[in-house]
C-alpha cells in the first residue's frame, strides 16, 4: 500500500511522468523485489519507449518465478499498469484507488489462505501478503 | 539551414525519441537538402503525412519521397496518431495535461507539438483533450547571431538599451529575432556593451522552449525565464522578485498587456517585445496596445518582412524615422531557393510570401 500511495503522490500531486515515478519508487528500495520490478519497468519505458501496461507486463514476466503468488493473483497484478498514464490526473487517481482496492482484496485472500491452510503455508502466506501489501501501498 | 547551425542534434533526437516507426522512416528518407528546410510535420489521422518546407507544404511518402500529389503521401492511421500522442506525452498524459489544455506540448529539444482532438471541459475551463486527430510538430529554430545587424540600433549606451518593439506579419521571424536579441542583451558584446539582467516571460514556451524547467534555447547567462505565465502577471512577478533590467515578452495583444508594460517602464525596466502587425501604423491602430508605440512608448521599432524571397528588416525610431535602411537578413533561412528548382520558384515564392510580402510590401511605415 505504501508503494501505491507514493505512486499516487508522484502522479496526482507532482505530475511526474511514469518512467520517472517508477524510477523514484524503485530507487527508494523499500519494496524488496517490487522495487526491482518498478526499476525494471522504468528502464523498459525509457529505453524502449513502451507504454506502462506493456512495460509492467514485461517486468513482471521477468520476475514471475521469484514471487510466491497464485496464477489468479498474477492476472490482477499483470493488469496493474494497463490504465496508468493514459488519462489526466483526476482519472489516474481513480485508477490508483481501484488498484488499491483490488490489492486489498488480494491481501485479504492471502490472509485467509494463511488461516485455512494452517502452519504449512503460514510463512508463504505471510510473505505473499507482505509482498502484496508492499505493492499496493 | 537551421539544422546545420544549431539544431542538428536536437532534430535527430526528436526523430528518434518521439516519432512512431513509419513516420520516422519517412522523415529519415527525405533528401538532406530538403530535410534542412523542414519547418513542420503535419500528421492527421487518415490523411497523408505532410511536411512544411520553408513556408509551403509537400506530402511525404513512406520512403521520404516528396510530392504535391496526396496519393504518394504516407497515410497515417488514427492508431498511429494516438501512438504518436502517447509518445509525445512520454506515456504520461497527466504530466502534460496543462500543456494539452493549452493545445500544445513542448518537447525535449525545444520543439513543439500542436494537437487537435475532442476538447474536454470542466465548467468553463478546458480540462484536456481526447481522441487526438491531428498533430503539428514545429521544429525549434534558434539561429544565433541573426540579430547581429540590428542589435547596435537598440543599444542606448554600454549599460542600457532602448525599449524595442518588433513588428511583422506571422512567420517572418519575429520570435527568432527576439530570442537572439535576448541572448545578446543578456550576454553582452564585450567592452562595447555589458550584459544586462534579463527576464523572459515565456507565455507560450516558445522563446526558451523549457522542457521540464530547463530552457532548451540559449537566452544568455543573465536570463531568468518564467515559463507558461501570462505576460501581465509575469511582468509583475519578475519585477517583484528578480529585479530585471530588461524584460522580454513575445506577442503583445492581450487587453492587460499595456498596463503591465507601463508598470515595467515606471519601474525603470526596459522592454523588448514583439507583436503581429503589418507596419507601425497598423500597430498604432490597435485598441489598447497601439498606445505603446506613441510618444514615451517604445523607442525603437523593428519591422520584419519578405521581398523576392529574401527576409528584410528595418529599424526605426518612435516617430517612424528610419535608422537602418533596408537590411537583408541572410542569417535567417530563405529556404525556398534551396528547396525548389527554377520550375517551382514561382510557386515557392507565392507560398512563402503569402503571409509576409503582400501585406508588408509598400507599407507606409
Amino acid at each position: 500500500m505504501e508503494i501505491l500511495l507514493n505512486l499516487k503522490n508522484q502522479i496526482c500531486s507532482l505530475g511526474v511522468p511514469l518512467y520517472a515515478a517508477f524510477e523514484e519508487i524503485g530507487t527508494e528500495g523499500t519494496g524488496g523485489l517490487w522495487s526491482e520490478i518498478f526499476l525494471r519497468c522504468s528502464q523498459v519505458m525509457k529505453e524502449q519507449r513502451m507504454d506502462a501496461g506493456s512495460a509492467w507486463k514485461k517486468a513482471i514476466s521477468e520476475n514471475r518465478g521469484l514471487l510466491p503468488l497464485e496464477s489468479s493473483d498474477w492476472d490482477s497484478i499483470d493488469d496493474f499498469g494497463e490504465l496508468l498514464g493514459k488519462s489526466d490526473r483526476y482519472n489516474q487517481e481513480a485508477v490508483l484507488d481501484m488498484a488499491r482496492e483490488s490489492i486489498a482484496v488480494l491481501e485479504k485472500k492471502a490472509e485467509e489462505a494463511v488461516r485455512t491452510k494452517g502452519k504449512l503455508y503460514r510463512n508463504l502466506g505471510a510473505l505473499c501478503g507482505a509482498a502484496v501489501v508492499i505493492l499496493l501501498i | 539551414m537551421w539544422h546545420e547551425r544549431d539544431g542538428c542534434e536536437r532534430f535527430d533526437e526528436l526523430i528518434s525519441f518521439y516519432l512512431p516507426d513509419s513516420i520516422k522512416t519517412a522523415v529519415r528518407g527525405i533528401k538532406r537538402e530538403y530535410l534542412i528546410e523542414l519547418e513542420e510535420l503535419r500528421i492527421r489521422a487518415g490523411q497523408p503525412l505532410m511536411g512544411v518546407f520553408a513556408g509551403f507544404d509537400r506530402y511525404i511518402g513512406r520512403d521520404g519521397f516528396l510530392s504535391d500529389n496526396p496519393q504518394f503521401g504516407l497515410i497515417v492511421s488514427p492508431k498511429e496518431v494516438d501512438n504518436l500522442f502517447m509518445l509525445l506525452c512520454e506515456h504520461s498524459v497527466y504530466a502534460y495535461q496543462d500543456d494539452i489544455s493549452r493545445g500544445f506540448i513542448t518537447l525535449k529539444g525545444g520543439h513543439r507539438a500542436g494537437i487537435c482532438g475532442t476538447v474536454i471541459y470542466e465548467g468553463n475551463n478546458i480540462r484536456g483533450m481526447k481522441d487526438i486527430s491531428s498533430v503539428n510538430i514545429r521544429f525549434s529554430r534558434q539561429i544565433k547571431d541573426c540579430a547581429r545587424d540590428v542589435f547596435g540600433h537598440i543599444v542606448r549606451n554600454k549599460q542600457d538599451i532602448y525599449n524595442t518593439l518588433i513588428l511583422s506579419p506571422p512567420r517572418c521571424g519575429k520570435t527568432t529575432l527576439l530570442r537572439d536579441l535576448c541572448r545578446m542583451v543578456s550576454s553582452g558584446t564585450g567592452t562595447s556593451f555589458k550584459g544586462l539582467r534579463t527576464a523572459v516571460i515565456d507565455e507560450r514556451s516558445e522563446l526558451a522552449a523549457s522542457y521540464r524547467g530547463v530552457p532548451q534555447n540559449d537566452l544568455g547567462p543573465r536570463t531568468d525565464v518564467l515559463d507558461g505565465c501570462r505576460k501581465s502577471e509575469g511582468i509583475e512577478i519578475m519585477l517583484r522578485g528578480m529585479a530585471p533590467q530588461v524584460i522580454v515578452v513575445d506577442e503583445l495583444g492581450a487587453t492587460r498587456d499595456p498596463d503591465a508594460i507601463k508598470m515595467a517602464w515606471n519601474a525603470g525596466v526596459r522592454i523588448i517585445a514583439t507583436a503581429h502587425a503589418y507596419g507601425l501604423d497598423d500597430f498604432k491602430r490597435r485598441l489598447g496596445i497601439g498606445q505603446l508605440a506613441a510618444k514615451d512608448g517604445f523607442e525603437r521599432i523593428i519591422l520584419l518582412g519578405m521581398d523576392n524571397g529574401k527576409r528584410w528588416v528595418r529599424v526605426m525610431d518612435a516617430y517612424g524615422n528610419e535608422l537602418s535602411g533596408l537590411v537583408k537578413i541572410d542569417r535567417l533561412s530563405d529556404g525556398i531557393r534551396g528547396l525548389y528548382g527554377i520550375r517551382d520558384e514561382a510557386v515557392g515564392k507565392a507560398g512563402r510570401e503569402t503571409a509576409c510580402l503582400i501585406k508588408t510590401h509598400g507599407d507606409p511605415a
